[in-house]
C-alpha cells in the first residue's frame, strides 16, 4: 500500500482558521475559558445560575476578568482559578479537548484560544497560577509556523500566593496589520463591551465581575413579562441526547424597541443567538415576518449540556447548527409557541377600537417583570390571554333623535327659550327617574 | 380564512358525503376502541360551528365526554352557544394556531381541522403545532377545500389581481400554492401540474409533506395514516389523517380492525379513498340493503343499475345517512 500526503500545514490553518469569526468574537472565546475557569473550580452548576434566583449570590467570591484591548495588545487578565499544569502540557494547546480534559461549559471545542492568537497578533504570552502551581508560554507565532512539530515551549513557575489570586493571564502583542486598522477605527472596546452584556446576563456578576479597558460590564439580562391572571406566559420543555431544553415566550415588559425582540438562544447559559427575527427561529416562514407591532415579543430557548459538544452552538458561538435533532425540535416548539403571541401582539390593531382592543393595549402595557424561573417552574403550557373582567359601567351615553316641536313645548313650559337640546335630554331623564322610579 | 364562516353558506347536517366521512371516523374510532386504545378517554377538539355534528356523534357514539369547540369568528358566539348540544362541549372564541398550544399535554387527543378553505400557509402552521405538541397515541386529521382558489384567495398572494382583465387559471393557482406552501411542493411542477383536477393530488401531496415535517423532529415517534378521503357535496374536500405514534401505538393500531375495512389508508401515497354517493331513491336504497353486503358482480334484477355504482354503495351504505323531513 503507497500512502498519499494528507497533512495539516500550519500557515494553512492559522489563516483559515479565522476567516469565519469576529474579532470580538474572538475576546469573547477568551473570557469564555475565564468563566469556565471558575466554574470548575468553585463546582457552579449553569443550570443554577439560569434557574436560581436574581441577582449577585455571592459578592466576596466573585472572579473577576480584566480585558485590556488597544492598539498595542488585547490582554485578558482574570482571577478565575487558573490552569493546572498537567491541563497545560497535554491539553490547553492542542487543537479540539483530549478525552480525559474536564468538560468545561462554554468551552466546547477546544479551539477558542488559539484562534484568538492566531486571529489577533504575532506575539503570545500566557502566564497561569493555580494556589499550588504555574505556569508560562511565550512564542512567536510566525516562528513557530516555520517549525514542523506541533508543540509549545512551556516553563513551569510558582503558584499563586492564595486561591483568590490565582488565575491567568493572557496577552496578544504585534497586533496584526487588519487588527491594529479595526481598533484604530475605533469602537472594538465598545462593542466587546456590548456584546459581552448582552452575551452573560447569567453569569456576569454571579460568578464573575468583567471590566472592558476598566470599564464596567453591566449585564443585560433578557426581561419576560406575564400579567396577573391576564397574561401567562407558553413554557415548553424536552431533553434529548443528553441536552435539557427550555423554553419560554411572552410579552416583555416596559417600552420595548424592535431591536430587542425575538429570541434568545442560550447554550449553558451563553447567549449565542440575540433576538433573533429570522427564519431560524421560525419567522417569515411559520411565522410572519417581523413587523414593529411584535416588537413586545419575546423568547427565550436555552440548551444545556454536561457535554458542551452535544449543544447546537456552532464554533463561533454566534450562530446555530442548523441540522442540530436537538436544534430542528427546539425550533418546532418556538414556532408553536410564538404563534399565539403574535396574534394578540397583532389583535392590538384592529380596524375599529373597540372596548376588547383597549383591554388588549392595556395588557401588553400592563405586564409585569417575571424570571425565567417563574415561568418554567410551572408546567408546560401555551400562551394565554384571558380578557379582565370588565367593571360595571357607572356611566354610558345616551343618543337619540327628538322632534323640535317637543323640545320646545319643554323650553316654553320650563320658561327657559335657550335650553340646549343635551340638557333637556338630561333634564327630562333625571324628571322622570326622579318622580316615577322612586324606591 | 374566508371573510364569511362557512356556518352561513353550509348546511352542515345536509351533506350526505360528509356525514359518511364522519360515519366512517366513528367506524374507525370504535374499531380502535375494541383493540384496546382508549377512544373515550380521548379529547375531541374540533370546529363545531353552529351544527356540533361531529360533537353530537362523538359524544353519543363513542362516549367521548371532553369536547372542544373553536371558532374564529366572533359574530356567532351567541348562536354557537344557543345551539351547544351538551353541557360538556366547551366553546371558545380563539383560532386553532392559539389554542393548540394551550391543550393538555396530560391526555390524548383527536383533533379534527376541518377547514372549509383552500390550503394556505395558516393551516400548514397549525398542522406544525398540533404534531409538535400532541401526546403520543392522539389523533390528527386535516380537512381542506380542494377547489381551485379563487378570487378572493388569489387576492392574497396578489392584491392587485383583476379579474375583469384575466380569468384565474393554473398559472394563477400554481402561483398561489407555491406562495404558501413552497417548502412544501414537489421539485420539477409546472403550470399543467396545478389544474383544476390536479389540485387534489397537490393539496393531499402537500399535506403529506406538512405531516413528515412536523413528525421527523419528534424522535421515535412516526404520524402514522389512517384515513385519506376525498369527497364531494358542493366542493371537493380531502380528509388526512393519523395517528403520533410510537412503536406500542403502532402495534396497537396494526392489531384493530381498521386495516380490513375499504376505507382505512396504509400509505398517504396511495389514491385517496374516494366517498361517492349513488343517487338513489328511498325504494331503491331499501332494495339495495336487503342484498348487503353484496357478492361481487351482484346487480338488482328489477331495475337497472350498473355494477360499479353497486360496489360504490357497498362500500358505504353502513355510514350513509337516510334524510327526511320532519314537520315541526
Amino acid at each position: 500500500m503507497r500512502y498519499a500526503s494528507a497533512e495539516v500545514r500550519k500557515q494553512f490553518f492559522m489563516d483559515m482558521f479565522t476567516r469565519d469569526i469576529s474579532l470580538e468574537d474572538c475576546v469573547l472565546d477568551l473570557i469564555d475559558n475565564s468563566v469556565d475557569s471558575f466554574l470548575l473550580g468553585h463546582r457552579i452548576s449553569v443550570s443554577d445560575l439560569i434557574f436560581g434566583p436574581d441577582g449577585n449570590t455571592a459578592a466576596e467570591g466573585l472572579g473577576t476578568i480584566d480585558v485590556t484591548c488597544n492598539e498595542r495588545q488585547i490582554k485578558v487578565v482574570d482571577t478565575c482559578g487558573g490552569i493546572s499544569r498537567a491541563r497545560a502540557m497535554s491539553d490547553v494547546f492542542c487543537f479540539g479537548h483530549s478525552e480525559n480534559d474536564p468538560v468545561g461549559k462554554l468551552g466546547a471545542y477546544g479551539v477558542g484560544m488559539k484562534r484568538a492568537v492566531f486571529k489577533i497578533g504575532n506575539k503570545f504570552d500566557i502566564v497561569s497560577r493555580t494556589s499550588i502551581e504555574g505556569f508560562e508560554v511565550s512564542f512567536k507565532l510566525d516562528e513557530w509556523a516555520e517549525r514542523d512539530d506541533w508543540k509549545v515551549p512551556i516553563r513551569f513557575i510558582e503558584g499563586a500566593a492564595s486561591e483568590k489570586k490565582a488565575g491567568t493571564s493572557i496577552t496578544v502583542t504585534e497586533l496584526h496589520d487588519e487588527v491594529t486598522l479595526r481598533i484604530k477605527e475605533g469602537g472594538v472596546p465598545k462593542n466587546i463591551l456590548d456584546d459581552a452584556s448582552t452575551t452573560y446576563p447569567y453569569f456576569l456578576d454571579r460568578c464573575v465581575r468583567l471590566r472592558i479597558n476598566d470599564t464596567d460590564v453591566v449585564p443585560k439580562s433578557i426581561k419576560l413579562g406575564e400579567l396577573n391572571g391576564v397574561v401567562r406566559a407558553a413554557h415548553e420543555e424536552f431533553e434529548q441526547g443528553g441536552v435539557k431544553v427550555t423554553l419560554a415566550a411572552t410579552v416583555a415588559p416596559g417600552q420595548r424597541t424592535a431591536e430587542e425582540a425575538g429570541w434568545y438562544i442560550l447554550c449553558n447559559g451563553r447567549v449565542v443567538v440575540r433576538a433573533d427575527k429570522t427564519d431560524l427561529t421560525g419567522w417569515a416562514k411559520e411565522l410572519a415576518s417581523f413587523q414593529p407591532k411584535y416588537r413586545s415579543f419575546v423568547g427565550i430557548a436555552s440548551f444545556e449540556s454536561d457535554n458542551p459538544l452535544s449543544l447546537p452552538w456552532t464554533t463561533t458561538k454566534r450562530d446555530l447548527n442548523r441540522e442540530s435533532i436537538v436544534f430542528i425540535r427546539a425550533r418546532g416548539l418556538m414556532a408553536t409557541m410564538s404563534k399565539p403571541i403574535l396574534s394578540f401582539l397583532n389583535s392590538q390593531y384592529p380596524s375599529d377600537t373597540t372596548t376588547e382592543v383597549a383591554d388588549i393595549r392595556d395588557a401588553v402595557g400592563g405586564v409585569q417583570a417575571v424570571s425565567f424561573k417563574d415561568i418554567t417552574t410551572r408546567p408546560t403550557t401555551g400562551f394565554l390571554y384571558t380578557s379582565p373582567k370588565r367593571k360595571e359601567k357607572r356611566n354610558e351615553l345616551v343618543r337619540y333623535q327628538a322632534e323640535v316641536a317637543s323640545l320646545d313645548k319643554v323650553r316654553r313650559h320650563l320658561r327657559r327659550p335657550n335650553m340646549a337640546a343635551g340638557e333637556i335630554g338630561k333634564f327630562t331623564l333625571s324628571h322622570y327617574v326622579k318622580t316615577e322610579c322612586s324606591e | 380564512m374566508n371573510a364569511i364562516s362557512s356556518s352561513y353558506r353550509v348546511q352542515y347536517d345536509m351533506r350526505p358525503a360528509k356525514q359518511v366521512e364522519r360515519r366512517m371516523l366513528v367506524d374507525a374510532l370504535q374499531r380502535l376502541s375494541a383493540a384496546g386504545i382508549p377512544v373515550a378517554d380521548y379529547q375531541y377538539t374540533g370546529f363545531g360551528a353552529i351544527y356540533f355534528v361531529d360533537f353530537i356523534l362523538f359524544h353519543k357514539i363513542l362516549g367521548l365526554s371532553k369536547l372542544l369547540s373553536l371558532e374564529q369568528h366572533k359574530s356567532l358566539e351567541s348562536r354557537m352557544m344557543f345551539n351547544r348540544p351538551f353541557s360538556c362541549v366547551e366553546i371558545k372564541m380563539v383560532s386553532a394556531s392559539s389554542e393548540i398550544p394551550n391543550l393538555s399535554r396530560d391526555i390524548r387527543h383527536i383533533v379534527w381541522l376541518d377547514y372549509d378553505g383552500v390550503l394556505q400557509k395558516g393551516f400548514l402552521s397549525d398542522i406544525q403545532s398540533a404534531l409538535t405538541i400532541l401526546p403520543t397515541g392522539s389523533i390528527l386529521l386535516v380537512t381542506v377545500d380542494v377547489e381551485p382558489p379563487e378570487e378572493h384567495d388569489y387576492k392574497t398572494v396578489d392584491p392587485d389581481f383583476d379579474s375583469s382583465k384575466e380569468v384565474l387559471g393554473p398559472k394563477h393557482w400554481r402561483r398561489y400554492f407555491e406562495h404558501h406552501a413552497s417548502p412544501y411542493l414537489n421539485l420539477g411542477l409546472s403550470d399543467d401540474d396545478f389544474g383544476k383536477s390536479e389540485l387534489g393530488k397537490r393539496s393531499g401531496e402537500i399535506l403529506r409533506a406538512a405531516f413528515t415535517r412536523a413528525i421527523v423532529a419528534r424522535p421515535n415517534l412516526q404520524f402514522v395514516p389512517m384515513f385519506n378521503f376525498s369527497y364531494k357535496d358542493s366542493h371537493s374536500m380531502l380528509t388526512m389523517g393519523g395517528m403520533i405514534a410510537g412503536r406500542a401505538e403502532k402495534r396497537q393500531l396494526q392489531a384493530s380492525t381498521l386495516g380490513d375495512t375499504d376505507y382505512y389508508c396504509k400509505n398517504f401515497k396511495d389514491a385517496p379513498f374516494e366517498i361517492k354517493v349513488p343517487r338513489l331513491t328511498r325504494r331503491e336504497r331499501a332494495y339495495l340493503d336487503r342484498e348487503m353486503p353484496c357478492a361481487d358482480g351482484w346487480i338488482p334484477t328489477d331495475f337497472d343499475l350498473d355494477a360499479d355504482v353497486v360496489l360504490r354503495y357497498r362500500e358505504i351504505y353502513r355510514f350513509l345517512p337516510a334524510f327526511a323531513e320532519i314537520l315541526l
